[in-house]
This record gives C-alpha cells, structure tokens and sequence, in this order.
C-alpha cells in the first residue's frame, strides 16, 4: 500500500463492519453514516481505511431501450440497478455515497465474496462508481469473517481482482438478461396484446428446463396407471419370541402364486437352514458443499434450499460458519482443524466430543471428490454465538458443527444377520442389525438414523412354529413428486444452473404461479407454459442447450473460452427462436391468455360447496358494491344461493385445505400489522363456539 | 376438435395428455388380466377405485365406464 487513503469495498453491511473491525488496530472502527449508508473509518499502522460495503448488486444488465414492450433486443448495457428495476431506489444513495468515498482514496481493496457473483459486483462498482478502478485494485481472498483470517487476507493481498472470474460473470449475466427479458417479454406481450390484460410471465434459461422436469413427473404421475402384486409374510416362534418373516420372492404377480404360499405354509413347522452374518464398514460422511447441507437441512428440518442458503449466509456474516456457496467436499488443513475443535469444546454440548476428537494421533477428514477452486467446504469457524441464535439458525449451526465432528470420526462398523428358514418346500428369510462400534456415528447424533433390529439367539437346523401366514395386496406406485430438495438435486444431477441460483429458480416457478406446495404440483399455468414452450420454441426448455451455455460460460473461468464469443453465439441461437415467436405471436397470446384466465379462476375456488355439495365456493365481487364475498358457483345456474361475508382489507389466499373442527374449506387472510390467520367461514364451526 | 375430457385442442378424442392415460389403461390391463384373470370393465372399476391411479387415468376410466354403461 502506498500509505494514502484505502477503500475497502465489501459486499454487504455486516461483512464491512466485521472487515472494518477486524482490520483496526484498536479493533473497534468507527462507525459512520452518508444519507444512511453506513461505513467505517478504521487505521491500521499509517494506512487510513474506509470500509464500505454495496448492498448486493448495484448494477444490472439491462436493454439500452426502456419500452418494456419490445423484443427481441440485443443491445445490452450494464446500469444501475435504481434506474432500471422497481424497488431498487435505495441503491442510489449506496452508489452515491461510494462515488463520494472512491474520490478520497489512493488505492482500492475488493474484499467482497471470493466467487463469481462477489467478483462481478465488485468488478462494476471499481468501474462505474470508483471511476475505472477495475484495474488497479487488489483483492483481499477469504472464506470467513473470523479477524485472524481478515487480517491474514489483507496482509497477503492478491495484486489484482480475479478478471477471468469476473468475465464468465459478466457473460453469465449478460446470455441470462438475454434470455429471461427477451423469452418473458415475448410471452408477457404475446398475451397482453391478445387479452388487453397485462399478467407477468416469465421464463429463463435455466427457468424452462426446471419447469419442464417437472411437468414430465407431473404427466407420468397423472397418467399412472397401478399394478397389482402381492407379497407374503409369516409370523414365526423362534426362540420363543414371535418374529416376522419375509417370503423370498418380494413380488408375486399372481394371486393364486401368493394364495399357493399361504396355503402351504399354514400351522406348519419350519426349519432354520442357514444363519450368515457379515460385518461391514460405514465411511463417516463427506464435509458440507452448499448442495448437500441444503439437502440434509430439508431431510431434517424442512427448510427450503432458498431458507438453509439464506440461514448459512447470515452465520457466515456472523462469522460462526465458512463461506456457504461452495460446491467443495474438502477440508484443507490449513484451515487448523484442531484450533476449530479447541475452540468448539467451550460450548457445553460439544465439549465431550471435540475433546475426543482431539486425543486422536491424526485429524483426517473424510473428504468427498467435488471441488471449488475457491473455497473449502462449509465448516464450524470455531467461533461462538455473540447473540442468542434464532431456533433456525441454531439448528444450521449445530448441523454444520456435528457435521464437521464426524467427518473426522472413525468408520462405523455394523453386523448385518440374515437367517433363512424352510416351511413345506417355501424358503423365508429374516434380517437383523446390529452396531459394533459408533465410530462417527456419535458426533452427528441426532441427525443420523439407524435402527437396530436384534434377533433372538437361534441355530442351524433349530425347529421354528409357523404361527400365522398373511398375504399382503399391493399396487405399484406412482413415480414420487419433487420437493424443492430433490427437485434442486436433479438440478445438480444435469448440471443447469449454478449453486448459488438454483435456490432462487425454485422460488421464481413458485412465485409466478407455475407450481404449488411442498411436494410440488405443477398448476395449469405451469403445463400450458411449457405446452407454448414446448410447442413454439423446444430448444429453450432443453437441458442440453443450457448446459452446453453453462460448460461454455465455465470455459471462460477457466480462460479456454472468449466472452464475446459465447454471447455472439447466444444472439445466433435466440434470434431465430424470437423472431418464431413474434410470428406466431397471436396463437402463443391466445394460448397463454387462456391459461391465465383458467389460473386466475383456479386461484379463487376455495372448495367445494358444503351446502348444495356439487359447486364450488369462490371469492367473488359484487357488481352493486365492488365488495368480495364467498358465493357458490350454482348460483349461476339458480341452484344454490350460498354465500358469506369476507374481510374487505388484506390479502386472500385459497389453501385447498379444510377446517379441522368443521371440514368446511377455509383461506388465509394476510392484513398489514396483523399476524396472518385461517378463517373458516362457517358460521356454525364449533372452533368459533371455543373461542367465544 | 376438442379433447372430450378437457376440452382442450387436439386432432383426436383426446389430448395428448389424456391419450397418454389411455395408451397406460390399455398396456397396464394385460398385467392386471394376468395376475386376477378379470374383464375389461371389472379392471376400469378397480382402477378407478385405486388411490394409486393418475388423476387423467382417472378421468379416462370414468369416461369408459359411462360409455360401457350408456351401450
């Protein structure tokens, strides 16, 4: 440094207050406010440093022309995020402010998320708000908020910003702006123009491949069509205790196969044939990447891949956790596993278990193959709570600590039994479990399921009662739904999409409507836009062609691959797809605006009638009044003349789901200052009568 | 033409949703033949009873069955 004034640009408020107290000499930077963008003046030895952080991105990829009506357009820019995106306005002052502060400064520090997002959003603040900083600035590299690690950074300056990172970013967003605005405007404009009604569609490079797995589980789940087979089961006396046996074919595809067995076997006596055990090894698990903490957090807790990224994000900002977007399985030693450990065993629950870690000769982790170039994989900093953690991010916590416990346990081993017996010429087998030794298994209790199945003591040969034979009728299932878990994993599994976007993607399919609930349903509107899609341009929902853009764009990272090329290519494949589309505009309008009017009217059934039982009851508008109420759809027909009254303020939400007092169908009212609340609109619900 | 279920677009009786629950109903009756030796119509029952069962496999086996009952 050259001792002059450093800015120190950061990524979001609570890295640079961490940054900025990490890095001063007194360790308490002050502490500053511009328009209510807060930095920090911190001093370290002579140098002066302003640590200022941006809030995300402050600058997008948008069209140079602003009629939102228009497509296709080629002609991109990068601008600032207020004057191009609704709710951005806050972003002025933030870009102001760090004009102000860059104009005080000698030299400039990124100290920004070391990944492809950090280093984009880096790279356009040093250009346009710093003044074509871009160049000369360094770039401080970390995977924690921990101060020994900030200080490290900063001493070991990188001597510039990572510029082939910083390209693949930039043409990511740039083919992303392209597709999204292009396709969605294409498909937006198509059904105002037919309809005169303006209704946001959307779709993307990764959205449409996404939703289209989706509807081809959907189809293969609505289509299913099941299959009989029967299975059989004995209940049997062995060493006087009673034990269920399996028959062993596991399918029989004929009743009379499975009727045969039973008949068989009744009150007879059996013999056990054979007894044969085996040991075998459970390798601990590999360290978190983003991917499979999301995963396990959804197994246990049910969070969202979006909810766990957001949560590990917030406990990296808080530095109690690594830096959370990593596709690595690897712990380095670097990172001192052992001081990790010291450190953790001063909270209570983990005391027993790092100190047991700690007695062992050598700490190896049991790494997993995938790799980040840029960082390790999500791990416990060793630092502990300053505020008392929400019940969410404690269980993220505690998951990502244990986690990293067992990875360095030993392997578990475990006895596996299988006894097979012989009734009447029938062969029937029986399984047993058994732990021999924990191994890792210890440190990542609660979160690892294994039951143990002992068997009473028998031998070869020993006689066995047969006290009960059952047949079991089956059907084949249909293939399961998605969750945003799986669906994420599949993701993962064709390579679309990005660690740090797929979370999002789910939420857009969820937020326009496209899917519903948990176990995800894909809604009339989701099928009739892949229909269109599918339909007028089947190359944008195919994974190949966005996987294809997506190796090119990694190509780029890896300096094998021009950005201007991958664009130019980009233009060559959507022009042709955009100019079909404008073609055909007035059919694709036609066809969406009924999928929305149909999406629109499914939105407001709330259920079926329970007066008249074969209407539904639906939140309608009174012509006289303009006021909602819930009326039967046999009114229309002078059928039934059932209604009630709903609250006029707030928004109404249809759950498909029934009263638990009444079985009448119930909404969710969400009002302003209020907590959201289910009403059931039956007058008579016996929940009402408790309350009053 | 009109998807007779649905009433979406398509050039048969059926979309191609609802063609594809057909084609599913007729493969999947000679595994049902085999395993409990019934007729047509006693298979249509027993799969629109079935939890397991589409919903558009659903609605197809309604139709045939109110075609079956209408001749």
């Amino acid at each position: 440094m050259t001792g002059a004034t450093v800015l120190v640009l950061c990524e979001k408020p609570d890295a640079a207050m961490r940054i900025a107290n990490a890095l001063d000499d007194s360790g308490r930077a002050a502490a500053r406010k511009i328009d209510g963008v807060p930095y920090y003046e911190a001093k370290r030895g002579n140098e002066e440093l302003l640590v200022v952080s941006a809030l995300g991105h402050l600058y997008t990829v948008a069209p140079k022309t602003r009629d939102r009506d228009v497509y296709p357009v080629f002609d991109f820019q990068w601008q600032p995020k207020h004057l191009v995106e609704r709710g951005s306005e806050q972003r002025r002052a933030w870009i102001e402010v760090i004009s102000r502060l860059s104009k005080e400064a000698g030299d400039f520090i990124l100290a920004t998320d070391y990944d492809i997002e950090g280093a984009t959003l880096g790279y356009t603040i040093l250009k346009y708000a710093c003044g074509g900083k871009e160049n000369e600035a360094k770039r401080m590299k970390f995977s924690t908020l921990t101060a020994k690690e900030l200080i490290e950074s900063y001493e070991k300056l990188l001597p510039h910003i990572e510029f082939p990172i910083v390209k693949a970013g930039l043409c990511r967003h740039s083919v992303d702006a392209m597709y999204g605005i292009n396709l969605s405007r294409a498909m937006t404009v198509a059904a105002k123009r037919w309809s005169g009604k303006y209704a946001t569609l959307s779709t993307g490079r990764v959205q449409g491949p996404t939703l289209s797995f989706l509807v081809t589980r959907e189809k293969d789940i609505n289509s299913f069509v099941p299959t009989p087979f029967w299975t059989v089961k004995a209940e049997v006396e062995i060493g006087g205790s009673i034990c269920e046996v399996e028959y062993e074919k596991d399918v029989l595809g004929k009743i009379d196969e499975a009727n045969a067995v039973v008949n068989d076997c009744k009150s007879k006596t059996g013999k056990i044939t054979s007894i044969k055990t085996r040991k075998f090894r459970r390798v601990p698990p590999t360290p978190f990447d983003l991917g499979t903490l999301q995963s396990e957090a959804y197994s246990h807790f049910r969070y969202t891949p979006k909810r766990t990224a957001n949560i590990a994000e917030r406990l990296y900002l808080e530095a109690l956790v690594s830096y959370p977007r990593t596709s690595s399985q690897k712990l380095p030693p670097s990172i001192d596993y052992k001081a990790i450990l010291e450190s953790l065993s001063r909270e209570s629950k983990y005391e027993k278990l790092a100190s047991d870690l700690l007695k062992l000769k050598v700490l190896k982790p049991n790494e997993g193959k995938k790799e980040d170039p840029a960082h390790p994989a999500v791990y416990p900093t060793g630092n502990l709570p300053e505020r008392p953690l929400s019940d969410p991010e404690k269980r993220i916590w505690d998951l990502v600590v244990r986690r990293f416990m067992a990875v360095f346990g030993d392997a578990a081993i475990n006895r596996s039994v299988r006894v097979s017996l012989e009734v009447n010429g029938h062969s029937f087998y029986l399984r047993g479990r058994q732990i021999l030794k924990e191994g890792w298994m210890r440190f990542y209790r609660p979160y690892v399921r294994v039951e143990e199945v002992i068997l009473p003591h028998s031998e070869e040969g020993d006689e066995v009662k047969v006290v009960d034979v059952i047949r079991e009728d089956r059907f084949t299932n249909p293939p399961s739904r998605y969750n945003p878990s799986s669906l994420l994993k599949k993701m993962e599994e064709v390579e679309i999409g990005t660690k740090a976007t797929r979370a999002d993607i789910i939420e857009t399919l969820y937020r326009r409507s496209y899917i519903d609930e948990e176990r995800i349903l894909v809604t009339d509107l989701g099928f009739d836009m892949i229909n269109v899609l599918s339909k007028y341009c089947p190359e944008i929902i195919s994974v190949d062609f966005t996987r294809d853009l997506e190796k090119r764009m990694e190509e780029i990272q890896n300096g094998n691959e021009r950005m201007e090329r991958v664009i130019e290519r980009t233009v060559n494949q959507l022009k042709p797809v955009l100019d079909e589309l404008k073609l055909q505009e007035g059919e694709i309008g036609k066809e969406l605006s009924q999928a929305i009017r149909k999406a629109r009217m499914q939105q407001r059934i709330v259920g079926s009638c329970p007066v008249c039982k074969t209407g539904s009851l639906m939140i309608l508008h009174s012509r006289r009044t303009g006021k909602r109420f819930i009326g039967c759809t046999n009114y229309f027909k002078g059928i039934c003349k059932t209604s009630f009254p709903l609250p006029q303020r707030g928004t109404l939400k249809t759950m498909r789901r029934n009263c638990s007092a009444c079985g009448w169908p119930v909404i969710h009212v969400r009002m302003r200052g209020k907590r959201p609340w289910r009403l059931c609109f039956n007058p008579d619900c016996p929940s009402k009568e408790r309350k009053n | 033409m009109q998807c007779e279920i649905c009433g979406r677009e398509t050039t048969s009786n059926f979309c191609e949703l609802h063609e594809m629950a057909y084609k599913n109903l007729h493969e999947r009756y000679e595994d049902w033949k085999k395993a409990l030796g019934i007729t047509w119509i006693e298979y249509i029952k027993e799969v629109l009873k079935n939890p397991n069962t589409g919903v558009w496999a659903k609605e197809v086996a309604q139709r045939i069955l109110s075609e079956s009952s209408r001749e």
